[in-house]
């Protein structure tokens, strides 16, 4: 018996049974008409803070939904529940992301019929969510002034793959010394075409254009799809 | 750490090539990995060693291709590859840059132990399975 090596072509992108996943998700996404918001940041940015004011201001108007990941806990699932908004909890274990297919698999056991919105908060993580689509419309990324001006620079595929930067603790600014216009240009340098939010989310300050913004996206995504359907 | 997450994938896409062509074992799998990832090529080399045990591709290689970042300005038409820190708005007039490579995370191809034509070793595993056929 003799052994010959062979050369054969394989021409797969690495991702590409999580893309199939995703491509699946946002399908069935679209078949409910529902607008899918994937929420990143490095931990502590105030993700859940920021969720917390958006859910708040929107509530009443919107009919919507969280899934949760977290490496461990359902501390996250508590403070949107205590808010009368339904919500599920992915422990990654030890994944620092959410994939397609976990969130295929909460979806089973979570529905999210006769919703207008479902945010997905990802693991607090500026590296590894950026690579796996989730089926999402559309990418968040929250980004906080006591982080320091340069993270969109040192994190630029995460920045770069958001349709819109929100620039969290802007209240901090001063007592952490960052100039909050730096920390924009930085944002554009490296994604010249996001939408960029400046605010607060614990004082309240710059919620409104967000919110105001996203209400109108929703609006307009699900008038879109009951023309459609 | 998601380089482990990208070497299982890698070892499942190699092995159900290798096993649709019927090979032993996996000698060498080809990647282009684009520099404009999140992927740390060493990471991948170290996650990939652990992910390969017990699989075809055990005593395979990681060839890992850097592909550079390249950008491109459709107003000025130029292109440019970004070394050191990445801005992705033209430094001439300001536009949004186009990327034009760096994002791939490709497996090109494997290189696989496979039985000669004719050797003797696949005329007996021709027999064996006709028998079992029977």
């Amino acid at each position: 018996m003799e052994a010959v090596p062979e050369r054969i072509s394989v021409q797969t992108n690495v991702l590409n049974a999580n893309q199939q996943t995703a491509a699946a998700n946002r399908e069935y996404f679209a078949d409910q008409g529902l607008f899918v918001m994937n929420l990143m940041s490095a931990p502590g940015a105030g993700k859940t803070t920021l969720l917390e004011a958006t859910i708040k201001a929107l509530q009443g108007r919107f009919r919507l939904a969280v899934i949760e990941g977290d490496l461990q806990t359902d501390l996250d699932t508590q403070r949107i529940e205590a808010l009368g908004v339904r919500a599920y909890q992915i422990t990654t274990g030890t994944t620092c992301h959410l994939d397609a297919r976990m969130v295929a698999r909460a979806l089973d056991a979570f529905p999210v019929k006769d919703l207008d919105l479902l945010v997905i908060e990802n693991v607090g993580n500026l590296i590894c969510p950026a690579s796996f689509d989730l089926g999402e419309g559309l990418r968040v990324v929250v980004c906080s002034v006591a982080e320091g001006p340069e993270k969109p620079r040192k994190y630029p595929v995460m920045f770069n793959k958001a349709e819109v930067v929100l620039i969290n603790k802007i209240d901090l600014a001063e007592a952490s010394g960052v100039d909050v216009k730096e920390l924009m240009a930085n944002v554009r340098a490296v994604n010249p075409n996001a939408t960029i939010f400046a605010l607060s989310s614990r004082t309240g300050e710059g919620m409104a254009a967000w919110t105001d913004w996203l209400q109108q996206s929703v609006a307009v995504y699900g008038s879109a799809a009951s023309v459609s359907a | 750490m998601h380089e482990i997450t990208i070497a299982e994938s890698i070892i499942q896409i190699a092995e159900a090539k290798a096993r649709e062509q019927g090979a032993r074992a996996v000698q060498v799998i080809k990647l282009r990995l684009g520099s404009f990832t999140t992927i740390v090529p060493d990471a991948l080399q170290f996650a990939f060693e652990i992910a390969r045990e017990g699989t075809l591709s055990r005593d395979a290689q990681l060839d890992i291709e850097i592909v550079p970042m390249v950008v491109h300005c459709v107003v000025c038409e130029a292109w440019t590859q970004p070394l050191q820190g990445v801005c992705l708005a033209c430094e001439r007039c300001g536009f949004p840059l186009e990327i034009v490579s760096g994002e791939e995370l490709q497996i090109e191809y494997i290189e696989v132990d496979s039985e000669r034509e004719g050797s003797p070793w696949k005329q007996c595993q021709n027999e064996s399975q006709s028998r079992q056929m029977c």
